[in-house]
């Protein structure tokens, strides 16, 4: 009983320290705060801009308006407010890019642990395939997923999720191959403890601060592949409000009106920015050894 | 050390089966009926029949991927179901615009990069170091179809430097290749000053030092020399990444690439032409990475000795 | 302030022992400071510390670890990571050439080819992406003119003379052991006949067997070279066995120098006395080991008064507030103590001082 107590002491203070090496970094702190912006007005959005007023219904008479007191980053293309447009676009990026992320370190590292942990044949088999799976540029293999099952929100989704598997699945299998022999863990073999009870407390524990600083990066690289996918048509469609179908929509008029493409395009990369320096910041922090 | 070589590319072989079998089972299930595309709305039972035996549709699953493995091994990627014609001639008019496009990007990248990282990193928090570190920052966050939209606003539309979308001339390239190597020149220079920052302080470089050497042979014999693995796997997993931002960058300039062309069929459901693009790009990939691997062997003699000696 | 006028009453009292020992001093070193500045605070390394070596002479530079003996001895070829090393003052004469004031591309001649340098780890100090016989050649190229099979052979020569064959020219430090490995730093450190080796620690990573055979090269080298050497160690049984003279290092200054005769016979420092009493000896029977107590001072806080006065069991009151100076005591030997330089008197040291080893 002290002694989970003890544990769980200890997990708070490494937490603690952590946070105090990460409020350390100024550049992973700006990538929170502006990551931090982004999620309240993603929150919020319907408290600043009208869903259906503003960002789905056209008003042809100010289609195309430059950047203003009344429309900040102007009008797109039908006459939407292209601020409205952006701050709900992050209510749809956000969760989906959380979303496939999540499933990619769940399904990832389960695999990884099983490939760690459980036979050579199992190791071989799974780790192969993954193998194939990084031969293919994550880009393509998304673009090929989704133009297979056909393009919708989901199966967007999915074929993020699972281009985004193999990093995962090794960094866990690396980590559990590393562990795997230690002493502790073959003490609590010793005293009869499961391999899933092994798996669970003693290896997932211990590979956590390589599997959030890869989530971390995942995730903006995630955003960036919901862009992409929508940006050429394989992804979210108009007239729902995502940046990357956006700049893709504004491209017809863009030599007139850069505003319609130049805009969307400034918050998908704030976006990544915002997270890439957040995962650099936690790479520091969560391991001091991986600087540099 | 040939034989090392000669290991890794048998090794190709299962990979891109594997990579073969996943694209073709993926995008065989595409839905839509390619028969019934290619023969429009009017057509009898006959018709339909002796096309789909013609294209061997009526086949089981595992005989048509067979077949397609067999006649792909001899270069034929089959008949496009949009346009008619051999899908290896359709690839043949356009991978050349691809690696050109591709290559061009990534020695812009290589070229910039690693001077910059070594510089930033010899000069650490330098102004230099600085605003070089930022602008990788960008240049990791920006999405290529977007900055090659701004590139096009400013560049060809705006100030007129460049043509964006005429490709008789050398002025074309200019921009798609600079819109393909933002991220791979960010990520080269990142990691050349991080991998240049270790081996600056190791042991032998402050032998070097001793040795009298002046500091630009320290830094390029003796440090870059030694910072060259990580930064070389970076250069490798690159060239990966620009060949599938190609898709979207060649998308953008309307670049007659494979990439664009991948574009295109996808909206077509021309199934056997996207399988040919994605296996193409995925096959330069791997053929990439091992050349890394052999770059390896000539940049580390610890690694050419294991090379030697190693059983698999 | 307190440092330069110890500086000036040491300087003459130094006088007599060139011309003693060494006609001429080929390395002195006067008042050299040593600081790293970190983020926090301010490492102390070296601390006005005074040192010569004359021309064919072995100094032994014996400390624990965290005196400041590799500080030293990087500095002299100004090697010094800058930051966050920092010379903060000192002279540090060669051949008649302050090497503090030296320009780069002076600094550069001098390194490999008049000073060179052997590092404490063989593991780490050879590049592993180049053959060991290119990188003595590279020091050769560097330094002299001449063409490349004229300096593949030189590096070559250099490997017999090291005892490693030719043969192995082409081979890369991986294929190495640690012991062959310091042979090529030796190799490349004689490459340029230096006048004057510094050789920080060049044992203590290699294992006993292994370190005799080297001492035993450098024995050999410095004999037939006649090469000046300033070994850096931690072990008075290698500077026996290798030099002339020897100089014990404090806290970022000598507390003790002389001739080897000198220091090992009649240790007069209670630092020196409590470094010989915890080695084990063969002569003596079954006598306890009496280790020195505590441990050397922060280096970010150096005692106000002789640095070695917390440990010291002869210590009083006026060490504590006063530094000592160096003080002759005979021969060419001289001991940093207030109880040598009759501050006060302590029977119970001078009783162990005339008790010797």
């Amino acid at each position: 009983m002290t002694g989970k107590v003890k544990n769980k002491n200890k997990k708070k203070s490494q937490a603690a320290a952590v946070w105090r090496r990460l409020k350390k970094n100024k550049m992973a702190v700006l990538g929170l705060i502006i990551l931090a912006i982004i999620i309240f007005f993603a929150v919020f959005a319907d408290v600043f801009f009208d869903y259906e007023t503003l960002v789905i219904q056209q008003n042809a008479s100010l289609k195309l308006q430059p950047p203003s007191a009344e429309h900040w980053l102007g009008t797109d293309e039908v006459g939407r407010d292209i601020l409205a447009r952006i701050v709900h676009g992050a209510r749809i990026s956000l969760p989906v890019a959380f979303a496939t992320i999540a499933i990619a370190t769940v399904v990832g590292g389960l695999l990884g642990a099983i490939a760690g942990y459980g036979s050579r044949r199992v190791d071989d088999v799974i780790m192969r395939v993954m193998d194939i799976f990084l031969a293919i540029p994550s880009i393509l293999l998304s673009i090929a997923l989704v133009s297979a099952m056909g393009t919708s929100v989901t199966n967007m989704m999915l074929a993020i999720s699972i281009s985004n598997i193999p990093p995962f699945a090794r960094i866990v299998r690396s980590a559990v191959l590393t562990i795997k022999n230690e002493e502790y863990i073959e003490a609590a073999r010793a005293i009869g403890a499961s391999d899933k009870r092994i798996i669970l407390k003693h290896i997932l524990p211990n590979c956590m601060a390589p599997i959030i600083v890869q989530a971390t990066l995942s995730i903006a690289g995630s955003i960036l592949a919901i862009a992409s996918l929508s940006f050429i048509g394989l992804g979210i469609s108009p007239p729902t409000p995502e940046w990357g179908s956006m700049v893709s929509t504004g491209r017809q008029y863009f030599r007139a009106a850069w505003w319609v493409c130049a805009f969307p395009g400034l918050a998908i990369m704030l976006t990544i920015l915002s997270l890439n320096l957040l995962g650099d910041g936690l790479r520091d922090a969560l391991d001091p050894k991986l600087k540099n | 050390m040939y034989r090392f070589i000669l290991k890794r590319l048998l090794m190709l072989i299962p990979v891109l089966l594997g990579v073969s079998f996943i694209v073709y089972t993926i995008l065989s299930f595409t839905p839509g009926d390619p028969v019934q595309m290619m023969l429009g709305d009017n057509y009898s039972e006959e018709a339909y029949n002796a096309l789909q035996a013609e294209l061997g549709l009526d086949d089981p699953f595992l005989v048509q991927y067979g077949r397609f493995i067999v006649n792909a091994v001899q270069g034929d990627f089959g008949t496009s179901y949009s346009t008619g014609n051999p899908v290896a001639a359709e690839i043949a008019a356009r991978l050349p615009n691809t690696i050109l496009l591709s290559a061009c990007a990534m020695l812009f990248a290589i070229l910039i990069g690693i001077p910059l990282g070594v510089i930033s990193a010899t000069h650490q928090y330098s102004a230099v170091d600085n605003i070089s570190m930022v602008g990788a920052l960008f240049g990791v966050s920006m999405p290529n179809f977007w900055l090659g939209l701004m590139l096009i606003v400013i560049f060809a539309a705006g100030l007129g430097w460049f043509p964006s979308s005429n490709f008789e001339t050398w002025g074309a390239l200019v921009l798609p290749a600079i819109t393909l190597s933002a991220n791979s020149l960010a990520m080269i220079t990142r990691m050349t000053r991080s991998s240049m920052l270790e081996t600056i302080r190791q042991d032998y470089i402050r032998t070097a030092r001793a040795k009298g050497l002046k500091e630009s042979v320290i830094t390029i014999r003796h440090a870059l020399r030694n910072a060259m693995i990580p930064i070389v796997t970076t250069v490798g997993l690159q060239f990966g990444f620009s060949l599938g931002g190609a898709v979207l960058v060649e998308t953008v300039f309307s670049w007659p690439g494979i990439g664009r062309l991948l574009v295109d069929r996808i909206g077509l459901k021309d199934t056997p032409v996207v399988v040919a693009c994605v296996l193409v790009l995925a096959t330069m990939f791997t053929i990439i990475n091992l050349c890394i691997d052999i770059l390896y062997a000539f940049l580390d003699p610890r690694i050419r000795a294991q090379y030697k000696t190693a059983k698999r | 302030m307190e440092e330069k006028k110890q500086h000036k009453t040491a300087l003459p009292e130094k006088e007599p022992i060139p011309s003693a020992q060494a006609p001429e001093a080929l390395l002195d070193i006067r008042g050299l400071r040593v600081e790293y500045h970190t983020d926090e605070d301010v490492v102390y390394a070296v601390n006005g510390l005074d040192l010569t070596i004359g021309k064919g002479e072995s100094l032994g530079l014996v400390g624990e670890t965290g005196a400041g003996k590799t500080t030293t001895a990087l500095s002299v070829l100004r090697l010094i990571a800058d930051p966050p090393g920092k010379i903060m003052g000192g002279e540090i004469w060669f051949e008649g050439e302050d090497m503090l004031q030296a320009k780069p591309a002076r600094l550069r001649e001098i390194r490999g080819s008049k000073i060179s340098v052997i590092f404490q780890d063989p593991m780490t100090s050879l590049n592993p992406v180049y053959s060991v016989g290119d990188q003595i050649a590279e020091v050769i190229h560097q330094h002299e003119k001449c063409s490349k099979e004229e300096g593949r052979r030189k590096a070559g020569d250099m490997l017999e003379m090291v005892g490693i064959p030719r043969a192995r020219y082409d081979e890369y430090p991986h294929q190495f052991s640690g012991g062959m490995k310091q042979r090529v730093v030796i190799a490349m450190s004689i490459a340029c006949s230096p006048e004057l080796i510094l050789a920080d620690e060049p044992t203590t990573a290699l294992d006993v067997t292994i370190q005799a055979q080297v001492l035993e090269l450098m024995n050999e080298l410095k004999e037939k070279l006649r090469t000046s050497l300033l070994l850096i160690t931690h072990d008075l049984g290698v500077v026996a066995q290798v030099c002339d003279r020897v100089a014990i290092m404090y806290a970022g200054e000598i507390v003790e120098s002389g001739t080897i005769a000198e220091v090992f016979d009649h240790p007069h420092h209670p630092y020196t006395i409590g470094l010989f009493g915890s080695i084990p000896s063969l002569d003596e029977t079954a006598e306890k080991l009496k280790p020195i107590q505590g441990q050397m001072p922060d280096p970010t806080e150096l005692p106000e008064g002789c640095a070695f006065a917390p440990r010291c069991p002869y210590a009083t009151e006026a060490c504590r507030t006063h530094k000592p100076e160096m003080t002759g005591v005979g021969g060419t030997q001289m001991v940093r103590c207030l109880a040598h330089q009759g501050v006060f008197e302590s029977p119970e040291l001078m009783e162990e001082v005339r008790h010797g080893r």
